[in-house]
Parts: C-alpha cells; sequence; structure tokens
C-alpha cells in the first residue's frame, strides 16, 4: 500500500482496512519494518484503536465526507520526542509480539524487531489469483509469436494502478472497450502473420500453393503448434479436435488461409493464451505446485514478460522444473537475457516517478535550459544508469544509491553544466563529491518529484519516506486540509520557509516532523534537478534530522548515505520486486515469503539481479496458493 | 469528408484489419416502458477537473429571468438550452477529496472496495440500459489529456469517472487516443466493401467456441478466478450479440473530419518504457485541438446513432498539465491548492471549459436528427468533482444540464439548499423513463429534486 501514498494523496481507507486485516508481524513487514515504530509520531491513538477493531464500512461514516479510517486532527499533534530508529541487522529483539501493545505505549527507545522467523516454519505460498497478461506482457507475448511489432498492447485501454504496477491480478477488470480491443488486434494481427507468410512458415511446413488434397494435414499441422504456442503448454487430443472443427467449418465459407487466420483469431482471444491459467499439480511431498509448462511461464513471464523460450519449453516437456534448484538454474540463465532487462526498466519505471518525465513542461522564464527533451534524456540517464548498476556494474542496490557517477550525453551534460562531453552518445561522468550521490540525486527523481515550477519538499520527503523506506505517512484528514491552506509557493524565500510556516500548526507538526527533513535535503536542487546554493536572495539550509536515521544530516550527500546504511531501505527494495513479481498486493499470509527474500537479499549483500532470482526460490513462486492462503495466519 | 449511411455490413465487415463493431443489446431490461416521445434518448455527461470559483460561477436573477455569471458567460448563446443547479451539495462522496468528488459524481455513492472505487454502477451506464439498447455500443468513454499525476497513465480512483453495472462496478476505461476512436467508430466507413453471409457465420462459430473455451476453463477454477473469465465471457457474448443487430439506418451522418494529432500523446506517462527514445511531445498545448476532435466524433456517434450514452472526461481530478494556450505554466492542481488557491487562474480555466462545454451543445443543436436537434433530444450533464479547490468542498456543486431530452424545461435557473445530488442524478434517470425511487447510495437520496422534471 505504500506505493500508493504520495505526498499528495493517499489512500486512506486502503490503507486503514489494511491494517486493520493485518496482524501485527505482518504489518512490521508488509510496511517494510518501520510503519509501526514510526506511526506513534503522526497517527491519532483514534486509527490505533481502528486498528484492533473489525473494519466499519465505509458508509457507515459521517455524511461530512470524514473517511473513518483518517486520524482526527486531535490524534495529530502527538509526535514522542524521540522516534525509535529504524531496524539493524543486528537487531535481536522480535517483532512487536503483543497484538494488543498498541503503538502509543511501545517506548519509543524499542528497537525494531527482527524477522520472525519461528513463523515461517510451514510452507506458506500467499495467494495465486489467475493472472491476465499486462499490456507490457501482451505486447510481448504477440510480438514472440508472430512477430508483430512489439507495441500491440498500447491499443489496450489502461490497466488499473491496483498493486503499483499496473500487474495486479485482483484489479483487473474485464470492459467493453478491452474485449473490443482484443478482437481488434487477434483479426488484425492474424490477418497481417498470413498475407506475410510468416505464420504458416514458423508453425507449419506447409509450401505455398497448398493444393486441396494437403490442407487438412496442413491445417492440423499448423494448428497444433501455433495453438501449443499460444497457450504456452502442450494441448490434449480434444482440444486440438475442437479447433480443427472449427477450421473446417470455416473452410466451407471461406479460402483455407483465411480459415487458418479465423482459428488464429479465436486462439489469440482465449482464456489460455490472455490468461495464466494455474491449476497445479501434487509434488511428491504433498504440495501444490506449479505443472511443468505453468513454472515455465512463471519464470519467462517474471524475466522476460514473455512466453517462455524453447529451452524453457523444453526443460517443462521434460519435467525438469519440479525441483528448487531447477528453477533456480533456469532463473540463473534468464536473468542474463536482454529481455530481463527490459523488465527491470519496466519494474524501475514504476517504481521511481520518472515515467512522466518526457511529457513535462516548466516555465520557460524560469527554466530556458529545460525542455521536453531534456525530461527524456533525463529518464534515459537514470535507466542506464541503473541498467549499468544492476547488469554491468557492482550489482547491488547499495551501489544505485551511492554511486559517484551517472551517465549524460552532451546535450544533457550541458543542462547540468558538466563540461567535456560531447555528441549524442551517453558516457559515464563522476558527480561532484560535494553535491550528488547516486541515484536519488539524479535529475530524474529531482524533477519527477516536483509537480510544477517550484520545489515541494514534503512531496520530495513523502516520496522517499514510502517509496525507498515504505514509511507510510497519513494523509491529513478533510477537516484539516479545509481549515490549513497549503502554503503559497512564492511567499517565502526559500522552500524551508515556506513549509516550515505550515509545520509550526501544531495538528501539522506531528507528521511534518517527518516529511519534511528529506524534503529540506534535497532543496539545493531546484525544479529540474539543477544545483542551486540559494533560492530568493537566501542560502539554502538543507540540514535536518529524522529519528530514525542515526545522525542528523546537511545536505543530499548525507541524506542519501544515511538512506544507504539503513536496513529499511533494502527491505522496501525487496517488497516492491515482491509485489511486482507476485502480481497483487503482498497479504498477512505473505509474511514468511517476505523474509525468505529479506534474508537471501542480506546474504546477496542486495545484488539485485540474485534478488530476482531470489525471488524463484520464495514458497509464493515455487507453490501455489489459494484464494484462502491470503487469509491464512501465518 | 463524405457522407455515408451506416449499414450493417460496413459495421461487420473486414475480418482482416478491420474491426467488428461492438453491438451492444440489454437482454432483459428491468420494466421496460413503452416507447414515449418524451422520454430522453440520449445522455452525455461531461466531467470537468477542479470545481469553479462560486461567485464567480454563481448566475444572479430569478429562475427564468437571470443573468449569466462571468464564468458561464460562454453559454450565452445557448442560454435557453441550460438548466443551472445550484445549491445542491455532493454529500454522498465520502473519501479521499478529489477521489471521493469524482466516484460519487455520476454513482452517488462513497468510495469504496479494495481499490477504493465506487460502490454502484454511474448513472450513464444504468441509463444505457435503456437508451443504447438497440445502439452498436452501450456506451462510448472519452478522455483528454487523462491519467496524468500519480495515476501514471491507469486507471485509479483519481482519474475514473463510469463504472460499470457488474458485481464490482468495475471502473471504465475511457478511450483516450483520437486516432484509434476515429479508426474505430468512423474507420469501417470510409471504403465499401461487404460481409458476406458466410463471413458471419464464421465470426459466430468463432465467438461459440470461444464461448465453450471460457465455460470450460472458468469451470476448472475457484470460485473468484472463476468469476473473473466470466466476467470475460459476458462479454464476449455481448460482441456475440452483435451480430444480431442491426444498427439503424434512419440517421444519416458524416464522418468528422480527420483531425493531425501528432504532437498529442495520448499515453504520456505510460510508455516512456519501451525503449526510452525521445518524444517530441506537445501533449498539452495540444489539448484544445484534441479536445474539440473528441467533441465532434462524440456528437458524431451520437448522430450516427452509434450509441445512445456517450461520456467526456476533461483530464483527471489531478489535472497535472499546463494550459500554454492560456499562457498558465503551471499545472491546474496547483492552482487549486499545490500553490496555494489562485482565484484569478482557476476562474479563467473555469471559463475555458466552458467554452468548450458550450461547443459541444452547439455542435449538438446544429445536428439535426430529423425535424429536431441532437440536443433537443438529450440531456447533457456537466460537473465536477468538487465546487472550492482550496477546502475541496463539495457543496454548492456547479452543475449544468444542456438539452431538453424527456421533455427538460432548460431556460432555468434553479437554485436549492443542500439538497443531495444523488436527488438530482434520481431525477435524470426520470427523464429516461427510470422510475426508481432512489439512485447511489440510498442514505444519501432522498427523491426527486424538485423542480428538475
Amino acid at each position: 500500500m505504500t506505493r500508493q501514498l504520495r505526498s499528495d494523496e493517499g489512500d486512506f481507507s486502503a490503507r486503514w482496512q489494511r491494517r486493520t486485516s493485518v496482524g501485527k508481524h505482518a504489518l512490521w513487514y508488509a510496511a517494510g519494518g518501520i510503519a509501526t515504530q514510526l506511526l506513534p509520531g503522526c497517527v491519532s491513538a483514534g486509527e490505533m484503536q481502528h486498528e484492533e477493531s473489525p473494519a466499519p464500512s465505509i458508509s457507515a461514516s459521517s455524511s461530512a465526507g470524514i473517511d473513518p479510517g483518517v486520524p482526527s486532527a486531535a490524534g495529530l499533534i502527538e509526535l514522542p520526542a524521540q522516534a525509535p530508529s529504524l531496524p539493524t541487522p543486528q537487531s535481536s529483539a522480535g517483532p512487536p509480539s503483543s497484538g494488543t501493545t498498541t503503538p502509543a505505549e511501545t517506548p519509543a527507545s524499542t528497537s525494531a524487531p527482527a524477522s520472525p522467523t519461528s513463523a515461517c516454519t510451514t510452507r506458506s505460498p500467499g495467494d495465486s489469483p489467475l493472472r491476465r497478461l499486462t499490456r507490457f506482457e501482451y505486447s510481448n507475448t504477440v510480438s514472440s509469436l508472430l512477430g508483430v511489432d512489439a507495441h500491440a498492447g498500447d491499443q489496450l485501454p489502461a490497466e488499473l494502478v491496483g498493486n503499483g504496477f499496473g500487474n495486479d491480478a485482483n484489479a483487473q477488470p474485464t470492459s467493453a472497450f478491452l474485449i473490443e480491443q482484443y478482437a481488434r488486434l487477434a483479426s488484425a494481427m492474424a490477418s497481417a502473420a498470413l498475407s506475410s507468410g510468416e505464420a504458416l512458415s514458423r508453425y507449419s511446413s506447409c509450401t505455398l500453393p497448398i493444393a486441396e488434397a494437403d490442407e487438412a494435414s496442413c491445417a492440423s499441422e499448423f494448428i497444433e503448434r501455433f495453438a501449443t504456442s499460444a497457450y504456452r503448454r502442450p494441448l490434449d487430443d480434444a482440444e486440438v479436435d475442437e479447433l480443427l472443427e472449427l477450421q473446417a467449418a470455416a473452410r466451407g465459407e471461406m479460402e483455407f488461409e483465411a480459415s487458418l487466420g479465423l482459428v488464429m483469431e479465436a486462439l489469440l482471444q482465449s482464456p489460455d493464451f490472455l490468461y495464466r491459467v494455474e491449476h497445479g499439480a501434487m509434488d511428491d511431498a504433498g504440495a501444490l505446485r506449479p505443472t511443468d509448462f505453468e513454472m515455465a511461464s512463471r519464470l519467462s513471464y517474471l524475466f522476460t514478460a514473455g512466453p517462455p523460450d524453447s529451452e524453457l519449453q523444453q526443460s517443462a516437456n521434460d519435467g525438469l522444473l519440479r525441483t528448487n534448484d531447477q528453477v533456480r538454474q533456469q532463473a540463473e540463465r534468464l536473468v542474463k537475457t536482454p529481455e530481463a532487462r527490459s523488465v527491470v526498466a519496466y519494474f524501475f519505471d514504476n517504481y521511481l516517478p520518472i515515467n512522466g518525465l518526457t511529457d513535462l513542461s516548466r516555465d520557460r522564464e524560469l527554466f530556458p535550459s529545460f525542455s521536453p527533451e531534456i525530461g527524456a534524456l533525463m529518464h534515459e540517464e537514470t535507466q542506464r544508469f541503473l541498467e549499468h548498476v544492476v547488469f554491468d556494474g557492482d550489482g547491488t542496490w547499495d551501489a544505485a544509491l551511492t554511486a559517484p557517477f551517472t551517465f549524460v550525453n552532451a546535450k544533457l551534460a550541458a543542462f547540468y553544466g558538466l563540461a567535456g562531453v560531447e555528441g549524442d552518445e551517453f558516457q559515464r561522468v563522476e558527480l561532484d563529491p560535494g553535491k550528488r550521490l547516486g541515484l536519488l540525486t539524479q535529475g530524474a527523481l529531482l524533477t519527477g518529484t516536483t509537480v510544477s515550477n517550484v520545489t515541494n519538499p514534503v512531496r520530495r520527503g513523502g516520496y522517499l519516506l514510502s517509496h525507498l523506506l515504505c514509511v507510510d505517512v497519513p494523509r491529513p484528514p478533510p477537516e484539516l486540509l479545509a481549515r490549513v491552506k497549503p502554503p503559497e509557493p512564492y511567499s517565502g524565500k526559500t522552500g524551508r520557509e515556506r513549509y516550515t510556516a505550515h509545520s509550526a500548526e501544531e495538528a501539522c507538526a506531528g507528521c511534518h516532523a517527518i516529511l519534511d527533513p528529506p524534503g529540506f535535503a534535497l532543496e539545493n536542487f531546484d525544479a529540474v534537478g539543477l544545483w542551486r546554493d540559494q533560492e530568493g536572495g537566501e542560502t539554502i539550509d538543507a540540514s535536518g534530522e529524522l529519528a530514525y536515521f542515526p545522525e542528523a544530516f546537511d545536505g543530499p550527500v548525507e541524506l542519501v548515505e544515511q538512506i544507504a546504511a539503513s536496513e529499511a531501505t533494502y527491505m522496501c527494495f525487496a517488497k516492491n520486486w515482491q509485489t511486482f513479481a507476485y502480481g497483487r498486493e503482498l497479504a498477512d499470509a505473505d509474511l514468511c515469503n517476505q523474509e525468505q527474500l529479506t534474508q537471501s537479499f542480506t546474504q546477496s549483500k542486495h545484488n539485485v539481479a540474485q534478488l530476482l532470482v531470489d525471488l524463484t526460490q520464495t514458497d509464493g513462486f515455487l507453490y501455489l496458493g489459494t484464494e484462502a492462503d491470503s487469509e491464512e495466519q501465518p | 469528408m463524405k457522407p455515408f449511411r451506416l449499414s450493417r455490413r460496413t459495421l461487420l465487415r473486414g475480418a482482416g484489419s478491420i474491426a467488428l463493431g461492438l453491438p451492444w443489446l440489454e437482454a432483459m431490461l428491468p420494466d421496460a416502458r413503452a416507447e414515449s416521445t418524451t422520454l430522453a434518448k440520449r445522455f452525455i455527461a461531461v466531467y470537468q477537473p477542479g470545481g469553479t470559483v462560486l461567485d464567480k460561477w454563481r448566475p444572479s436573477g430569478t429562475e427564468t429571468d437571470f443573468t449569466l455569471s462571468p464564468i458561464l458567460t460562454p453559454f450565452q448563446a445557448l442560454k435557453d438550452k441550460l438548466t443551472i443547479i445550484d445549491g445542491v451539495d455532493m454529500v454522498s462522496a465520502v473519501g479521499e477529496q478529489h477521489q471521493s468528488g469524482i466516484v460519487a459524481l455520476l454513482t452517488g455513492t462513497p468510495q469504496t472496495g479494495n481499490q477504493q472505487f465506487s460502490g454502484g454502477p454511474s448513472l450513464d451506464q444504468v441509463i444505457a440500459a435503456r437508451a443504447s439498447a438497440d445502439k452498436t455500443y452501450k456506451s462510448l468513454e472519452f478522455a483528454v489529456r487523462w491519467a496524468t499525476g500519480k495515476s501514471h497513465g491507469r486507471l485509479h480512483p483519481i482519474n475514473s469517472l463510469t463504472f460499470a453495472d457488474d458485481t464490482n462496478f468495475s471502473p471504465i476505461p475511457p478511450r483516450i487516443d483520437p486516432v484509434d476512436v476515429w479508426d474505430t467508430l468512423f474507420g469501417s466507413l470510409s471504403s465499401d466493401g461487404s460481409s458476406t453471409p458466410s463471413l458471419l457465420a464464421s465470426k459466430r462459430s468463432m465467438l461459440d467456441f470461444l464461448d465453450r473455451r471460457y465455460q470450460a476453463v472458468a469451470a476448472s477454477l475457484g470460485t473468484r478466478d472463476r468469476q473473473k473469465l466470466e466476467e470475460h465471457l459476458e462479454q464476449i457474448r455481448t460482441l456475440e450479440r452483435a451480430l444480431s443487430v442491426e444498427p439503424s439506418t434512419d440517421a444519416s451522418c458524416t464522418a468528422p473530419a480527420v483531425v493531425d494529432t501528432a504532437d498529442y500523446d495520448p499515453r504520456s506517462g505510460i510508455n516512456s518504457a519501451d525503449d526510452g527514445s525521445l518524444k517530441d511531445t506537445s501533449s498539452d498545448a495540444a489539448i484544445p485541438k484534441v479536445g474539440q476532435y473528441f467533441m465532434d466524433m462524440l456528437v458524431m456517434a451520437l448522430a450516427c446513432d452509434l450509441t445512445g450514452v456517450a461520456t467526456l472526461q476533461w483530464s483527471d481530478t489531478e489535472a497535472k498539465h499546463t494550459f500554454p494556450w492560456l499562457n498558465l505554466s503551471e499545472h491546474h492542481h496547483f492552482y487549486q491548492h499545490d500553490g496555494g488557491f489562485r482565484p484569478a487562474e482557476c476562474e479563467q480555466i473555469a471559463t475555458w471549459y466552458s467554452e468548450q462545454h458550450a461547443y459541444l451543445l452547439q455542435r449538438m443543436s446544429e445536428t439535426d436528427m430529423g425535424g429536431h436537434s441532437l440536443l433537443d433530444e438529450s440531456v447533457v450533464f456537466f460537473g465536477s468533482e468538487l465546487q472550492d479547490p482550496p477546502s475541496h468542498q463539495k457543496n454548492n456543486a456547479p452543475f449544468l444540464l444542456g438539452g431538453n431530452g424527456g421533455g427538460l424545461r432548460s431556460g432555468r435557473y434553479l437554485t436549492y439548499s443542500g439538497e443531495s445530488h444523488n436527488d438530482l442524478l434520481l431525477s435524470l434517470l426520470r427523464l429516461f423513463g427510470d422510475e426508481r425511487e432512489s439512485f447511489g447510495d440510498a442514505n444519501y437520496c432522498n427523491g426527486v429534486l424538485a423542480g428538475v422534471v
């Protein structure tokens, strides 16, 4: 849920309901380990009481527009003098063990819990809802199947945000528009693949022109081979026969090739193609695992967002995807493919606030050097940088956060004021060590967390907390927002001056003492990510402290160093990958899944490619859960 | 631009690159009333983000003798076709302050469910059960510069206006690509060619195959997953029924002129993942052109009788786009409150939206439907997710009705004192012959709003 939260708007009821439905242990994991530690500082006692009680229905709330899940203004005032520190790997204390202990009673000095190992001795796959191909996956799948352009999925209607990655299996409604587009695309692609000769040559040995006497054997070969690819599994005889009947009936009405096209059209709209249907099979230990071909698809869609390649198909066919080691070996191979790089890029486009940059405009007078092209270049800078770090460089998330270099081309270098870079090609440049360090100080992140011509430290701080640390700071309740106006952006000389004013309001101070400091530390970067020492004639004060970090910080580099040193950062990163990989939101039944992944991530010293491989070793990936599993208490 | 007549053939023609039209049939209409000439035939809802500036919006005068306010001045020539609703509150908008407004606007329900969407179907979908019963499309949803800000091009409670009449009241994804919309609605009409009965028969057998396949797979799955496939199947059956529909050939209609929208990226924010290539984007600057194009296509979709119900969304509640043509270089949300409330800019933006809406009404009033105009037979609802941008208050919501469908008496300024907007939505249902006693969350509905019907 923390993905949903920006400093601008949060989804209170959803988050609140989540808290109510999630056990204390799970909550600790779900929030990356800090939320329960943090919340006493800015959440009302009222909300904490809600957490212990069944969820009331929303409609039961007053008609004044007040969400029952939203803390009351009065409750926001409490802020402990000292908030607890973030968890560290050395922590030995257990999780908050008593479900009846309210966070308010938790001593502020309590250190964060270690992972609740004892709870995870039994297999706990969590839920495995039926997943429909996302637009990204659809594009890759039809491209692989028919060799057509890989953007076909762009014609499909928008997905729901759901879990934040657009691939939430529990948020995939079916609209008339969607079905209509499936039909349009299937018809167009089948027709194109046949008229180009691509389809017949890929899936049959038929040679044109086809004699009438050869039609039956040609149709049989083509349909069985194409359907096997489309379904990503072998078909049984009855399934093949039904398709042949469809073709034969159509042949009575149209030319031979057109009749094959009609079958293709049908297959491209079938549930076996559009959905990742999983039935599973019991293994020797009596556990339900995906079948061989279902596992091949799990692997291929995780690492390539597309259908199984020939090696995966062969392995599935040979029954070589049944042990954890066999799965891991395939994962280790797949993570090295070019397609894995595009999946990682997709992940970051959704995890980071960078996918609107190519369309961003800023005031030309205030930012004469910025243009949509610069925004697009910043996006490319960040993606190239991450691809380098993850696949070609150090490989760790620590390195992404603290790399003393980035990649720019001449245009972007000129924008940043970096000398000595020529040409359109991106090249590695070292950063000014006093000003920038790693991903979080790149133009894309700083510009992407700014939605207007003036920086908003609350928004930037909120982004870092929610996305990098999985700290979930609630949105102020409506009546508070109605009473307290956001500051005029041009009212104070500096961002700190503007936003300190509203944080001085007693009801706001609790949360803003948490939200603002990370944002203030980035105030040396303007609305387009350029360095500034002054704003409005005042020297910028980029110092701050946040009780979750061991030390005070001054400026972006010190902030980044503390974020990179925090174990919460890595739990949060793993949690986001897990959410993406499972294609749903994590639930209380995922406690052990999260623990498995967090432990491996620590063991790999936060290697990102290894994190993807290790994802395949979690119960949630290796086994098939049921709907009931999502409710199961660990 | 050439005139054409819609026929079943043109819609269904083309097993190749051309789509099937998607006729929509309501199998069983609830308490279907005898067709009456007094019933409204078309419903159009238009959403405008960010509320208004009330003292610049509120007209002065009496019900029938009133003077338009600065923000409503663009409607001067259409004053006789307007019904201005003043003083109604969106009390059913319970939840996050922007999201609850857009969710409740047409549903009259609080935010609910796991994904914080709607607790009921939207008015347009309910009306479509009647108004689109014999139409190719149950409804058409269009959106301009949609899914900005944190929704990143995806459906989210910040940008969802219409909700299906299904078990989950699923948000309906709008059509956002003007090129695609033109192709879908009007593309198959630009050449002649016809589908043979045999092609239709084959399409039908293909859909029969899909029907069996979805049933078989659904039956092999657990309850929740089965339901997901069954909903998919229901939409395929809609497609299947299309083969039996004879679209009306009464209305003569003209395909809208194709507009070059190469400078507009309808999926801005979605596709940057693809290859990182640079895009020449000027989508904000293209909004007026694209908006007008969508309105032209909307009017023609109605004139061609493709549907009885259409919605148009101007952006979403984030409204994170700029207004270069108004020389406003910040985004709309900034002027609402992100940058502190700026009434002058908000008024300027609201007035511009009035101009756009006036254009739509004007086009409809000029479209002859056989002795009367399209506007005459329609009800056009215009509203926002809130009234007052800085406080997010939803009382005195700035609602406008256009047209005379169902005998709606226009040229009136109606004032109220805090009645629920659910009552207004219920009243609109009456114009379409739906006699239910309550709409949306019953806790917020007290019956028909006096004076509307």
